[in-house]
């Protein structure tokens, strides 16, 4: 049976300035079905639904060669009005960042009335009572109160699902989701899946669902494309190809995410499956076992006690300030050598615990205990000792290095600060040597940090922060912000460098299953408090608390 | 492999480069500088801030033409070139328009130059006083390029020497402003609480004073003269690159490698020096050439109410005071050189400023 594409993308290539970012790629979208793009950032997924809508910067960016049909009409070359009817009426959007995307002025009800205004010829009050109805199929817990209130009234789940609310409110043939659950916690992602299906299901539209993550796409393609530098490297169903994989870089993308189920020593990266060097090793249950009883029967290297952290804010000049617990009561032990995995979702206090550790942020009470010292009781010059112990990987490899230092230099200051080492010179051979151990080389050293891609900032980061030989280092998130097959490599070096030098980490994530792979213990924390903490593995397999439970069955499984 | 260089600073002078008006403006400046630095070589007048006055030819046209006899004065002060070179000539010779004349019996005859068709005096100096009794030397014709002055000083000679004001009052005004800004400005920006409060409130106060009261004020207690108007302008400009440095500050040091850099234990001044201060330089100096400008048009301001630098100085602004009543009077030039000087330097440093602006936005 031949359908005929609702959507057809003949031999398009775009390119920016000199730059080509679309090779040629040709798909098909047909009616009634869930397409995924997958691809890591740079693969042009983004820029080829833009091209669709014909949103594409103008001035810097040029559609080079191709055609796309839409209903078998071209409309590369439609004039901006005769876009404007094919845009948010037959072809509608979702955006990522759900926060920037609505106008912060205008209640959330207006900006979906708006649409209708501009599309429908239906009176004030039905669009109202349409807009409602809208709100009740995207399952807004209170439509009506949701209709009077402006975006930073509701929460990030509810305004995604505003946005959806708005793009389906045309009843259009085809929706363009772009990573439409990025920004969002695993449960509420979860939500806004199942929403999305069903919608899918009852309207018959056609989507188009980009993401990163392959395991996510599983969950509600029904076919699959993959990109790779500007080009389609492989498009299947979704079961072929995850069962399947033909191309190295789809099985790449498949392994390089830390499994739930065994843990490998190192995660297969691109490089490897590209170059065919894949090592499997797996470190099982007994391993495992062996080497926490050598971690645990020496005494703890960081003993946190009651710790808790408020905030107040006050509203008004008489109103008594009202105060917000961010962390609230945690207590935990640290041993040395081993990774203790910190989850829970944005907000719960996880990074407010770590900054607190670091004594960036003072915690309001408890003790926090280091090689027997109370830390927050240390006085500034004492703090500033510490600080050579316990260090912090970010996580934004953008911007947490200066764009003014070469990088050399941002390595070496700590050093120079903390009068390691005797002479410049030394110090220079030093810095050398831990640019070899985190992959980098020696020319590396007078370039400036735009000079590197993400990963390789991630890896100066965590450079200059094994530049003070610190024991105690605290991991902020820090692969969340890169894509899966870099995030494998900086894991891998991350655990290289434990290895090498004895660290004792924290890793602080909202990916489970990352922590899962790094932890020995895994606290998960929620609204402040511990929720659950124990050894990784035991708390994944049998969780204890509903909340734990709720959070591992979020995780996107993939096939 | 020769890496080649490119940090941030490198990429937006390569910008700047690019910039047509930027670099023209640059180049303008230049030139302006040499001229203002060695004003008293190029000037025709180097007398000490171009003061030779001759009253009978005064406010002439540009390009106007006359005999000049120069009578020596007689002394001999010692004056040392470096100081003639910076600061012009003290003693000097008298000079004298004349229209015609003639020597006899070691006398030399004169007549004094009149306009309009007047007849001038008749005078006569011995020829003992000019060296070797040869008065050749002494008699030439001298023109006028931009005419003369209501005192008939050569007016070319006073725009040059008026340069070295206008310049220099740009320069120390925006040094003033910005070691008192940018130290203001961080510690508010960076320490925040009660600090910010008390540099904001000073910022709040002077701000509100108008710009030339609180100039007047200054000069008032300091007393007149142009030295106390460069401070009293570096003075009252502070406030907007304490208010632009603080924002900026205020809004880089939530950057994570501000926390990276206290997470490594570097103190307070180590961090604002070195880690915030490079990061947001663009705007300081984008307001710096602007600020540059301003103060330019304060001095002319000043000058021109006559509490800005004092006669006999040449300025730019005191220039257009003295003669704007010429305007109606058919003698417009005398007021209007001045006036496009101002405006060309005050343009140059717009025209850089924005060319910084776009080349130090290295974003794009």
């Amino acid at each position: 049976m031949k359908k005929t594409p609702i959507l057809s993308i003949k031999n398009l290539s775009i390119s920016f300035g000199k730059n080509d970012v679309i090779h040629n790629i040709s798909y098909n979208l047909y009616e009634n079905e869930i397409l995924g793009i997958v691809g890591e950032s740079g693969s042009g997924k983004s820029v080829s639904s833009l091209a669709i809508l014909g949103l594409l910067p103008k001035v810097i960016s040029k559609i080079t060669s191709g055609n796309i049909f839409y209903n078998e009409t071209e409309i590369t070359t439609l004039s901006n009005k005769a876009f404007q009817n094919i845009r948010g009426k037959k072809i509608a959007m979702i955006f990522q960042e759900p926060m920037s995307s609505l106008n912060p002025t205008m209640t959330c009800g207006k900006q979906v009335e708006e649409i209708l205004f501009q599309h429908t010829t239906l009176s004030k009050s039905e669009i109202k009572t349409e807009v409602i109805s809208l709100f009740e199929k995207v399952k807004l817990p209170t439509p009506q109160r949701v209709f009077s209130s402006y975006p930073h009234e509701i929460s990030g789940g509810q305004k995604q699902r505003v946005m959806i609310a708005m793009a389906i409110a045309c009843k259009p043939d085809i929706l363009i989701a772009d990573e439409p659950t990025t920004a969002l916690d695993v449960t509420v992602q979860k939500d806004i899946i199942k929403l999305l299906k069903s919608l899918q299901k009852e309207t018959k539209m056609s989507v188009i669902f980009i993401t990163h993550d392959l395991a996510l796409i599983s969950e509600i393609a029904n076919r699959v494309l993959v990109m790779y530098k500007g080009n389609i490297v492989e498009e299947g169903n979704v079961t072929s190809i995850f069962n399947n994989p033909q191309h190295n870089y789809t099985k790449a993308l498949i392994n390089a995410r830390p499994s739930l189920h065994t843990r490998l020593k190192i995660l297969p990266t691109i490089q490897d499956y590209l170059s065919n060097t894949i090592v499997k090793t797996e470190i099982t249950t007994e391993q495992r076992k062996l080497q926490h009883k050598k971690l645990y029967n020496k005494p703890p290297l960081l003993e946190v006690i009651n710790v808790e952290k408020t905030y107040m804010s006050k509203s008004g000049w008489f109103s008594k300030p009202t105060t917000f617990k961010a962390v609230n009561n945690v207590s935990f032990k640290l041993y040395e050598g081993e990774t203790l995995g910190l989850v829970g979702e944005s907000g719960c206090g996880k990074s407010t615990l770590g900054n607190a550790i670091l004594q960036l942020d003072k915690a309001t009470a408890g003790q926090i205990i280091y090689k027997g010292t109370d830390i927050t009781k240390l006085s500034k010059s004492a703090i500033k000792k510490l600080r050579k112990d316990i260090q912090i990987i970010f996580q934004d490899p953008y911007s947490s290095l200066n764009p003014r230092i070469p990088v050399g230099e941002a390595i070496l200051e700590p050093m120079k600060v903390h009068k390691l080492y005797n002479s410049n010179k030394e110090r220079k051979e030093k810095v050398i040597e831990i640019l070899n151990n985190v992959g980098l080389n020696e020319t590396h050293y007078n370039r400036y940090p735009h000079e590197f891609s993400g990963g390789q900032r991630q890896r100066i980061g965590i450079a200059r922060t094994i530049a003070l030989q610190p024991k105690l280092i605290v991991c902020d998130e820090s692969v969340s912000a890169l894509d899966i097959s870099v995030q494998a490599q900086v894991l891998n070096l991350l655990n290289n460098l434990k290895e090498t030098f004895g660290f004792t980490y924290i890793f602080i994530s909202h990916d489970l299953a990352v922590v899962k792979y790094m932890s020995d213990q895994l606290l998960v924390m929620n609204k402040g408090e511990i929720e659950e903490l124990d050894d990784a593995d035991v708390i994944y397999n049998n969780p204890q608390t509903n909340y734990t439970k709720k959070l591992i069955h979020a995780i996107p499984k993939g096939l | 492999m020769q890496h080649k260089p490119n940090s941030l600073k490198q990429l937006a002078l390569q910008k700047f480069k690019k910039n047509f008006w930027g670099v023209f403006s640059c180049f303008f400046l230049v030139f302006v500088g040499v001229i203002a630095v060695f004003a008293y070589v190029i000037a025709p007048d180097n007398t000490k801030h171009a003061n030779q006055m001759h009253l009978s030819i005064h406010s002439k046209k540009p390009g106007f033409k006359v005999t000049m006899l120069s009578i020596p004065s007689g002394f001999n002060e010692k004056e040392s070139v470096i100081s003639n070179i910076f600061f012009g000539k003290k003693s000097t010779n008298t000079e004298v328009p004349i229209s015609k004349y003639k020597i006899e019996n070691n006398v030399l005859q004169y007549t004094e130059y009149a306009s309009d068709g007047l007849e001038g005096v008749e005078k006569i100096v011995k020829l003992e006083v000019f060296p070797n009794n040869d008065v050749s030397k002494f008699i030439k014709e001298k023109r006028f390029l931009f005419g003369t002055d209501k005192y008939g000083r050569d007016l070319l000679s006073r725009v040059l020497v008026g340069a070295r004001i206008s310049f220099f009052i740009g320069f120390v005004a925006v040094l003033i402003s910005l070691i008192i800004g940018v130290f203001m400005g961080s510690v508010a920006g960076y320490y925040g609480g009660k600090t910010d409060a008390v540099i904001m409130w000073l910022i709040n106060v002077t701000w509100s004073i108008p710009t030339l009261l609180l100039v007047i004020a200054i000069t008032l207690a300091l007393g007149k003269g142009f030295w106390q108007v460069f401070i009293a302008v570096g003075l009252t400009m502070w406030v907007e690159v304490a208010r632009v440095v603080r924002g900026q500050i205020i809004s880089a040091k939530e950057m994570q490698y501000v926390t990276a850099a206290k997470a490594l234990g570097y103190g307070n001044f180590r961090i604002i020096t070195k880690h915030i201060l490079p990061n947001i330089m663009a705007p300081v100096i984008v307001i710096s050439a602007a600020n540059f400008a301003a103060a330019i048009l304060i001095e002319s301001g000043l000058s021109f109410l006559g509490i800005g630098a004092q006669p006999p100085m040449a300025s730019w602004g005191a220039m257009i005071k003295d003669h704007y009543n010429y305007i109606i009077l058919g003698k417009p030039y005398l007021a209007i050189i001045p006036g496009l000087c101002i405006m060309s330097l005050v343009m140059a440093f717009m025209l850089i400023g924005n060319a910084l602006r776009d080349a130090l936005d290295v974003k794009t």
